[in-house]
């Protein structure tokens, strides 16, 4: 008797739970992800939010369905093509994916929703460009979208941030962030928090000023700005001198998301060189904060911290990369820090709260520099002048890295090249490029690697050297794989343990800047990178 | 005096003095062409004639229907937008869509077009004479009554201004478009006219789910729409037990019943006034 009377209130419970799922059907629609489902970041195995994955910069995924042991037979399962030309650079973007749906930023602003599951899109954005871009025309490319309920936010190469309807592509707000006339472009991923869209600004290579701003997702009104150049008596200023007109132009770009660590409520961002890139005699001084590492308050956007790579740069050494946040056994200790592969060819670990360097060692053959001084400053060998240091594009770039934790690996994509630099000073002229002086790089002698080093040292622990110096970014995955794109169009996976590769693919274009994604799909585990105008899926095979 | 004075800044004045009546027309000319100059743009000199949009269709189906289509309401497959409602958008001008023609779009499928000066305003011509004609209609309703009617009716489906739903089109600015007639057509009898990115389908799992939406794109082994809650959803078809195509809009039809023709008339005067 018992048992029949459980088998029917079991068949009532079925029953209502079906019927809770078929009202929800012609329910309510669905909201989009919220800053708390950003916050979890890859708590939910079947979206990827932000353009990290999650605010910390690590980009590594919990994901084990793909293995060293089976990662052998990924196999294709759709190619997108974008339609659109792409000055050499192609995509640099990282997807975002959202309930089965891929949101996608690409070259000259176009952008997309496509199907995860077939490739094919559901919209295209195109935006009507003005015809005399400056910085955007020589870079015509863009690194993906934030995210934020049914909101999407995107850059746009004349220097606007706009705001669309992720369901229709529909624009709901434009704004301007700066005068592309002038030498601006915008190409970042916006870095989303709660209520707040941050992102930053291209130019450095023009007579322009850069800035990191904060903007109200529902109305585009900007809520603070941070100048990366500081104005006359501001604090800093005193690291230039003291000319409003070379402060005007001093240069210091954005052009790289950011990460976040919302308990100590800081952003981290990179700032760029400082204008002109390589003639340094009419800014005498370190010139803050170009080069560094910045840490704002993310309500205020007061800077609480910053650490300089590259005093007074020569080089063109930006240092937009993604700062990498982990907690940490130090010397024996928990700790909060922030790591940093550097284009000056140093990798540095840093307290994340209060900014104090605990590291910087080279990870390259760099002859500029072999090591920092006591006060975190690098003993400067060779300036560029004399010879065969890292070329412009440096010892690594924007293209992200990845940490795995447990092994404690910080694992990169370095450049090793020779370069000599010959300053001379430029005109300057709105509109127009002002590097001052040329740069001549020795091809034969230029070679890349996926480096793998251990933070808590800096030593490396494994290499897998590529022919060219190439700019494809890293993921890694908690079964213990390392994903990579290089400069002739390989997508890759590693042994995290080894750098032995276990696959590749050849997607028939250099990848510049992609890092992968991976992602769960009906039960399948997802990787792709996005490689010049095609964007293709891999999966194990059904069984 | 001022007009001979005007004529001779013009350098081929110096040699000769010409007809009374070419220099009125040169003068005329000049009068158009030092105003739209100042504010950098150029005037169409073809505007609004008719036997302009006439040659201007001609040369548009000899060179760019291949892309925009034969009626330039663009082809289903190929990124070249519908061109019959280039001057609704904000901001636009003759000048500017004959820059286009002429330089076409970087990085994108429109190259730019070595056509003459006159046949590229004829072009301009003809695209302009393919907007809506009573697109200037006026409206005789209550614009207040109209925007609530719009909010408890419309705004569910449709974006109006940046707010609103995404099942159906957005409405923005839709008055300047699309006549009134087939405005009040598309409210009354909304299956008349099932426009691309908006055909109803309806689908059944495999575990006989049953799903309406609107298709955004499809091909022979998947299918992509947006359902009812306004979701982006794509399938493959080989995990469907059925598809099915009706023939009846996912919009509710508005009768004399639901609304009447002076609630009509206070909801076009609201849309109009956007």
């Amino acid at each position: 008797m018992n048992k029949s009377i459980d088998r029917i209130y079991r068949k009532q419970q079925i029953l209502f739970v079906l019927f809770a799922l078929m009202a929800g059907q012609s329910g309510a629609q669905q909201q989009g992800p919220t800053y708390e489902d950003i916050l979890q970041g890859f708590a939910d195995p079947q979206r990827w939010l932000t353009y990290s994955g999650d605010y910390s910069g690590k980009r590594h995924s919990p994901l084990e369905q793909i293995t060293p042991a089976n990662v052998g037979q990924l196999r294709p399962i759709w190619t997108f093509q974008t339609g659109t030309t792409t000055r050499g650079r192609g995509f640099e973007t990282t997807p975002l994916v959202d309930n089965g749906v891929l949101y996608v930023t690409g070259s000259n602003n176009y952008a997309w929703a496509i199907d995860a599951r077939s490739g094919r899109a559901f919209w295209q954005y195109r935006r009507n460009l003005p015809d005399d871009l400056t910085y955007g025309s020589s870079a015509p490319v863009n690194r993906g979208f934030g995210m934020l309920g049914n909101q999407l936010f995107m850059v746009t190469l004349d220097a606007h941030l706009l705001a669309f309807d992720r369901r229709n592509g529909e624009i709901l707000w434009d704004v301007q962030l700066a005068d592309y006339r002038v030498g601006y472009a915008a190409t970042l991923a916006p870095l989303v928090i709660d209520d707040k869209v941050i992102v930053g600004i291209s130019g450095g290579e023009y007579a322009t000023r850069g800035f990191i701003d904060a903007y109200d997702p529902g109305t585009g009104e900007r809520i603070w700005r941070f100048n990366t150049i500081p104005g006359p008596g501001e604090p800093g200023s005193e690291t230039w001198p003291d000319d409003p007109e070379v402060l005007a132009r001093g240069g210091g770009g954005t052009w790289m998301n950011g990460s976040y660590d919302p308990d100590l409520n800081l952003i981290y961002w990179g700032v760029g060189n400082p204008n002109p890139d390589y003639f340094g005699d009419l800014r005498p001084g370190d010139n803050l904060y170009s080069n560094s590492l910045v840490a704002l308050d993310a309500d205020t956007g007061e800077l609480r911290w910053h650490y300089q790579f590259t005093p007074h740069d020569l080089n063109d050494w930006d240092s937009n990369h993604m700062p990498v946040l982990a907690d940490i056994q130090w010397r024996g200790l928990p700790r909060k820090v922030v790591m940093v592969g550097n284009r000056n060819g140093f990798f540095y670990v840093l307290d994340r709260a209060t900014g104090d360097l605990l590291l910087g060692e080279p990870f390259t053959a760099t002859s500029w520099a072999r090591e920092l001084d006591a006060q975190g400053r690098p003993i400067v060998l060779n300036d560029g002048s004399e010879g065969c240091v890292p070329d412009p594009w440096g010892s690594t770039n924007f293209m992200p890295p990845s940490f795995y934790p447990g092994l404690d690996l910080f694992i990169l994509t370095a450049r090793e090249t020779c370069a000599t630099y010959v300053p001379e000073e430029p005109r300057y002229v709105p509109g127009q490029a002002s590097f001052g002086g040329v740069v001549f790089i020795d091809g034969e002698q230029g070679y890349g690697a996926l480096r793998a080093l251990d933070v808590h040292s800096g030593d490396l622990a494994w290499e897998f050297t590529y022919p060219s110096p190439t700019f494809g970014g890293v993921m890694t995955t908690a079964s213990g794989l390392v994903f990579a794109g290089d400069h002739e169009g390989n997508f890759m996976a590693f042994d995290v343990n080894t750098g032995e590769n276990l696959w590749h693919y050849q997607t028939g274009s250099r990848i510049w800047g992609a890092a992968p994604i991976t992602f769960m799909l009906d039960g399948r585990q997802i990787v792709m990178i996005p490689s010049g105008t095609t964007l293709t899926a891999f999966a194990l095979p059904e069984h | 005096m001022q007009k001979l004075k005007i004529m001779t800044k013009q350098p081929y004045f110096v040699t000769a003095v010409p007809g009374i009546t070419v220099l009125r027309g040169l003068l005329l000319t000049a009068v158009l062409l030092i105003p739209a100059l100042a504010l950098g743009q150029a005037v169409n000199p073809l505007d609004s004639s008719p036997r302009a949009a006439a040659a201007g269709g001609s040369l548009f189906r000899a060179q760019c229907a291949t892309c925009h289509g034969a009626d330039a309401r663009g082809i289903a497959g190929i990124q070249a937008p519908d061109l019959t409602q280039l001057w609704s958008q904000p901001g636009q001008s003759d000048s500017a869509v004959f820059q286009t023609i002429r330089n076409g779009i970087p990085g994108s499928i429109m190259p730019p077009h070595a056509f003459t000066d006159t046949e590229t305003w004829m072009l301009v011509t003809y695209l302009k004479s393919l907007g809506p004609a009573d697109s200037m209609a006026s409206y005789g309703g209550d614009r207040g009554r109209g925007a609530r009617l719009f909010d408890k009716n419309c705004s569910g489906c449709h974006l109006l201004n940046g707010s609103g739903g995404a099942l159906g089109p957005d409405l923005t600015g839709i008055a300047t478009r699309r006549s009134r007639q087939s405005l009040v057509t598309s409210i009354r009898e909304p299956g008349a006219v099932l426009v691309r990115g908006y055909r109803p389908v309806t689908l059944v799992t495999r575990d006989n789910l049953r799903i309406d939406g609107t298709i955004k794109s499809e091909d022979a082994f998947s299918i992509q729409i947006m359902d009812r809650k306004q979701s982006l959803r794509g399938f493959r078809k080989k995990d469907l037990a059925r598809l099915h195509y009706p023939d009846r809009s996912l919009m509710p039809e508005f009768n004399q019943a639901t609304l009447n023709d002076s609630e009509l008339e206070d909801l076009l005067s609201y849309l109009a006034g956007q």
